[in-house]
């Protein structure tokens, strides 16, 4: 007994749980566990302050990835074998198709969730001073999840597969001077073909999961190095909002209060580092406002992952992944659309290729990566906002509405097809 | 070695760094870039004259051509890619138009873009004669709609 309790305490070295000590140490003498502060504010637990849209895009992506290796033993990146492989997977292997849903739903899930926590940030306005750089951070992250769907796509090499890739390469090849080389780099040849399913699943697998990694990596530090989430300033009392106008506007003028260190604490490093501290700080009364993160964040957080495993179980329960017949160069089905989240695009691209496949999303991607540098308004209350927010909301519906078009009002011919009605397809 | 010479040399080091960076990241991209291609050759034979009917084109799914014949005028061979984003096209004997499945590109029985987000008209393709009496398409060599071959 007493070797087993030396054997424990050798690995954990904390105090007991039960004491503020054990609380605070469990953080930050756990590699994994210390990117969290020891004491969060109670507000940002929240489920309404942030609807733990990152934490479900996190998860999510932790979901992609396992499930990701475990397809990865059956799949062999070579047509036709990929596709066989795929069949194999649908019908052979054992729990095949479940792993094969699960990581379908997940990275649409993703999809979503990273959109729908970008909306978030902007909303609550937590892109500005001094959060910008991780907001740059997130546009990235967004396009490398779009850039992981877009290649894993390709992988099932069906007919679905084949003709969105070719259509969606064809569209970079309108950029203008290095197009058709970017599509030749990317393709490793001139069409979809055996190079271009290599290419993308080394993509798929490798390059872009460490890229996601390494930035989440980067996107948390600095959450945190930007002293947590937002808050909304103007919900707290009066006399408080005075002495934290710092918060939401670190004007140079105004000084920011220092944490006031620990009592059990020796040392701080705000004590070695001097200067102002770029992030928000927390007052000696604001400290009354703050819980230990053991066990108030970590438990929601525990929560919210088996909420998101659950829902990608169930929905792999009940939903299938679609595969179609194995791609076939020669036939392209009627009408031959894109994964939903590139309809908007598709939409776009058929009325011009050159503006609404390359000039409209290049500038779309421009303006989210500027807007902190560009909304230099400090406010972060909605009402002093008014404007950015309509802007904001507009790129939002004209988005959402696009998607839409392109995924029910367009039939074969990419013609005007409301989904009430039902076409026959026109003999040849 | 004096202040001066340091900073010379130290310039020296950090430009000879940077191009041996600049150089190898060209040979990454070089590397990148293939140099074999295994994709279907652009220049091929498809068969006897004798082989192809009159009237409606016939569509050869590999090389992705229609091959036309018509009794007074010879051969044509038009490219089944479509020029907006490369699906493949379809033709319509009825109204002898081609139609692409992908974004509603409609073009002329002469490839004329007539409808649709087609930048440019279909390519037609040079057809001509081997010496065994064979037909052989170059796809490097584009020709005007007009073009046709007499056997
Ligand atoms: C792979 C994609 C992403 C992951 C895994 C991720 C994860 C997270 C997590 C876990 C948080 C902490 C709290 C929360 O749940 O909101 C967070 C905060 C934040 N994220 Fe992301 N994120 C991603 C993409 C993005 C994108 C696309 C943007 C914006 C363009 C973005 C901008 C931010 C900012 C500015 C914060 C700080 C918010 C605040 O202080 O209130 N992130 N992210
Ligand atoms: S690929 Fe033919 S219309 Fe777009």
């Amino acid at each position: 007994m007493k070797l087993i309790r030396e054997i424990w305490q050798s690995i954990v070295r904390r105090d007991p749980l039960s004491t503020d000590k054990g609380k605070s140490e469990l953080v930050f003498l756990n590699v994994w566990l210390h990117i969290h502060p020891a004491k969060v504010k109670k507000e940002n637990l929240r489920f309404k302050h942030s609807f733990y849209l990152g934490f479900i895009t996190f998860f999510l992506f932790i979901i992609l990835v396992t499930t990701g290796i475990a397809l990865m033993c059956y799949y062999r990146p070579y047509p036709p074998q990929a596709y066989q492989d795929m069949k194999d997977l649908q019908f052979a292997v054992f729990m095949g198709p479940f792993l094969r849903n699960m990581h379908r739903w997940a990275a649409h899930g993703m999809v979503v969730c990273v959109f729908l926590h970008m909306c978030r940030v902007f909303y609550t306005g937590s892109y500005k001073k001094p959060r910008q750089f991780n907001w740059v951070v997130g546009v990235l992250l967004l396009l490398l999840t779009l850039g992981l769907s877009f290649t894993g796509y390709l992988l099932p090499w069906d007919q679905l597969a084949y003709w969105a890739i070719t259509v969606g390469t064809n569209i970079g090849s309108y950029a203008p001077l290095i197009g058709g080389q970017l599509r030749e780099l990317l393709l490793g040849g001139h069409s979809v073909g055996e190079a271009a399913l290599l290419r993308f699943y080394v993509l798929h697998v490798a390059v872009l999961p460490s890229l996601v990694i390494l930035l989440t990596i980067v996107h948390f530090w600095r959450v945190r190095k930007d002293g947590g989430l937002s808050r909304p300033v103007w919900k707290l009392k009066p006399q408080k909002q005075e002495a934290l106008v710092t918060i939401g506007a670190p004007a140079e003028a105004v000084p920011l209060h220092v944490a006031a260190a620990s009592t059990d604490k020796t040392y701080g490093l705000m004590e070695v580092v001097t200067g102002k501290p770029i992030f928000e700080t927390i007052t000696p009364e604001e400290e009354e406002d703050t819980v230990f993160s053991y066990p108030y964040a970590f438990v929601r957080e525990a929560v919210v992952l088996m909420g998101t495993v659950t829902t990608i179980m169930m929905m792999s329960l009940f939903m299938n992944a679609p595969l179609e017949e194995m791609a076939n160069p020669a036939v392209t089905p009627n009408p031959a659309k894109a994964p939903w989240y590139f309809l908007g695009l598709q939409e776009l691209v058929s009325h011009s290729a050159l503006l609404g496949g390359v000039v409209a999303p290049a500038l779309m991607v421009l303006a989210l990566l500027a807007i902190p540098y560009f909304d230099r308004n400090p406010s972060r209350r909605p009402g002093d906002r008014k404007w950015v927010l309509w802007v904001f909301t507009l790129f939002v519906v004209a988005n959402i509405a696009l998607i839409i078009v392109g995924t029910f009002f367009r039939g074969p011919g990419w013609a005007w097809v409301p989904p009430w009605v039902h076409v026959v397809a026109r003999p040849e | 070695m004096n202040r001066r010479d340091f900073f010379s040399w130290g310039t020296v080091g950090v430009a000879a760094l940077c191009s041996a960076v600049a150089v190898s990241l060209g040979a990454v991209g070089r590397f990148l870039m293939p140099s074999v291609f295994y994709g279907p050759p652009q220049s091929f034979k498809i068969g006897d004259p004798a082989d192809f009917p009159f009237g409606s084109p016939t569509f050869l799914v590999d090389e992705k051509i229609f091959v036309f014949r018509d009794r007074e005028k010879g051969f044509a061979v038009a490219s089944a890619v479509c020029t907006h984003l490369g699906c493949t096209v379809a033709y319509f004997p009825s109204d002898r138009d081609f139609h692409c499945p992908c974004h509603g590109s409609v073009f002329s029985p002469t490839g004329a873009v007539l409808h649709g987000p087609a930048p440019r008209p279909l390519n037609w393709f040079e057809v001509t004669l081997t010496r065994d009496g064979q037909l052989r398409v170059d796809k490097d060599k584009t020709v005007p709609p007009t073009y046709r071959l007499m056997v």
